[in-house]
C-alpha cells in the first residue's frame, strides 16, 4: 500500500518536472529492492491510473484555456483560416501531437521493452540531462545573439515569444521530441521544454506548451489502456488512491514549475539528472 | 499555407484513405506493425488513422482556395 502510494506521488511530481518519471518508476523499486517492479503484470495498469490522475490534474490547471483551445480548433478547422491565438494554438498542438501519436503507436511498446534495464534508465537519465544543459548553452547563445546577455532574467525572457507564435515546423519538431520519452530516462516535459527553447520559447511559454502539449498524449494514453486494467483484477481502491495523490503532486508541480520558468533555466534539473543517473548506476554496479 | 485546390484534393483524398485504414484496422484485416497479431481487432491503430483523417480533412480545408 506504502509503495503503491509513494509511487503515485513519486509519478505524479517527476511526470512534469523535467527528469523523467518513466525513468524513476524503473529505477526507485529497483534501487529499494521493491517487490513492485515494472516486470509485475499489475505495473501498466498503475501507470495507467497514475496517467489520469496526471492528465486530470493538466486539464483542471489549463480547464479555461483548454475550452478556448477545443472552441478554437473546431472554429478554424471548420473556416478553414486561423483568426485568433487560441486557434492558432490549437492547430499548433494538433500538429505537435499527431507525430508523437504516429511514433507512440506504432513504437512505444517496442522501445520499451528494449530499454527496460534499471542501467538503461540510469544511462539515458545522463543523457537526459546533457540535452538539457545543451538546450540551455544553445539557449544562452541566442540570447547573446539577440543582445540579451547583459539583461535581467524577466527582459532577457521578453526578447521570446509565446507559444501561440511559433511555427507548424517548430511545434511538429517539438511535438516528435516526445516520442524520446518512450525511453525510460528521458524525460517527456524536459524534451519539449528544450525543444521549445530551441524554437525561440520564453521557458515559462515553453513549459505551458510542453503542458498542453501532454495532456491528449497522457489521456490518450491513459484512457487506450482502461480494459487492459478493468480485466486485470488489480487492487482498485489502493491503486486509485494512489491516482489521486499523483494527480496531487501532479497539479502542485505544474504551478511550481510554471512560476519557476519565469525567470529559471532547465540547468539545476539537468545536473540532477546527471548526478542521479551516474550515483544509480554506480549503486547498481556495486549492488548496494 | 499554400492555397490550392490540387492540394485540397489531394488532402482530402489522403483522409479517405485514412478512414480506409483505420477501418482495415478495425477489423483486423490489417496486421503491420500491431503488438498483438492474434488480436482481431486493432483499436488503437484505428483512433490514430481516425486523427489522422480529421487532420487531412482539416488541412484540405485550409487548403482549398477561399471566395473572399
Amino acid at each position: 500500500m506504502w509503495q503503491a502510494l509513494f509511487m503515485g506521488l513519486l509519478q505524479g511530481a517527476t511526470e512534469l518536472f523535467p527528469v523523467s518519471s518513466l525513468g524513476h518508476a524503473v529505477l526507485v523499486p529497483s534501487l529499494l529492492h521493491w517487490s513492485f517492479k515494472q516486470s509485475d503484470s499489475a505495473f501498466v495498469p498503475f501507470l495507467v491510473l497514475l496517467h489520469l490522475g496526471t492528465a486530470a490534474a493538466l486539464l483542471i490547471l489549463y480547464r479555461t484555456q483548454w475550452v478556448q483551445i477545443i472552441r478554437g480548433f473546431f472554429t478554424a478547422a471548420l473556416r478553414g483560416r486561423i483568426t485568433n491565438d487560441s486557434e492558432r494554438l490549437a492547430m499548433l498542438l494538433m500538429t505537435g501531437t499527431i507525430p508523437a501519436a504516429i511514433l507512440g503507436v506504432f513504437l512505444e511498446n517496442r522501445i520499451k521493452s528494449l530499454f527496460a534495464s534499471p542501467y538503461a534508465a540510469a544511462g539515458l537519465l545522463v543523457a537526459n540531462g546533457g540535452l538539457m544543459l545543451g538546450a540551455e548553452m544553445l539557449r544562452r547563445r541566442a540570447e547573446r545573439r539577440v543582445q540579451a546577455a547583459s539583461l535581467s532574467r524577466i527582459e532577457q525572457e521578453e526578447r521570446f515569444t509565446d507559444a501561440a507564435h511559433i511555427s507548424f515546423a517548430a511545434a511538429a519538431l517539438v511535438g516528435a521530441c516526445q516520442a524520446l520519452a518512450f525511453l525510460p530516462g528521458i524525460s517527456r516535459s524536459g524534451v519539449t521544454i528544450g525543444g521549445g527553447l530551441l524554437a525561440g520559447l520564453r521557458h515559462q511559454e515553453s513549459a505551458r506548451f510542453s503542458f498542453l502539449l501532454a495532456t491528449p498524449v497522457i489521456l490518450g494514453a491513459a484512457l487506450i489502456e482502461i480494459p487492459q486494467l478493468l480485466n486485470a483484477g488489480v487492487p482498485v481502491v489502493e491503486f486509485a488512491a494512489a491516482a489521486v495523490l499523483a494527480g496531487v503532486a501532479a497539479y502542485l508541480s505544474a504551478r511550481f514549475l510554471l512560476r519557476y520558468f519565469r525567470s529559471g533555466r532547465l540547468d539545476p534539473y539537468g545536473w540532477y539528472c546527471v548526478a542521479a543517473g551516474l550515483v544509480s548506476l554506480a549503486l547498481l554496479h556495486f549492488g548496494l | 499555407m499554400t492555397r490550392s485546390t490540387p492540394l485540397a484534393v489531394g488532402l482530402a483524398v489522403l483522409g479517405v484513405v485514412f478512414i480506409v485504414i483505420a477501418a482495415l484496422y478495425a477489423f483486423g484485416v490489417l496486421q503491420i506493425l500491431v503488438s498483438d497479431p492474434s488480436s482481431p481487432h486493432h483499436y488503437t491503430h484505428m483512433i490514430l488513422f481516425i486523427v489522422l483523417a480529421v487532420a487531412s480533412f482539416v488541412a484540405a480545408n485550409f487548403a482549398r482556395p477561399k471566395t473572399v
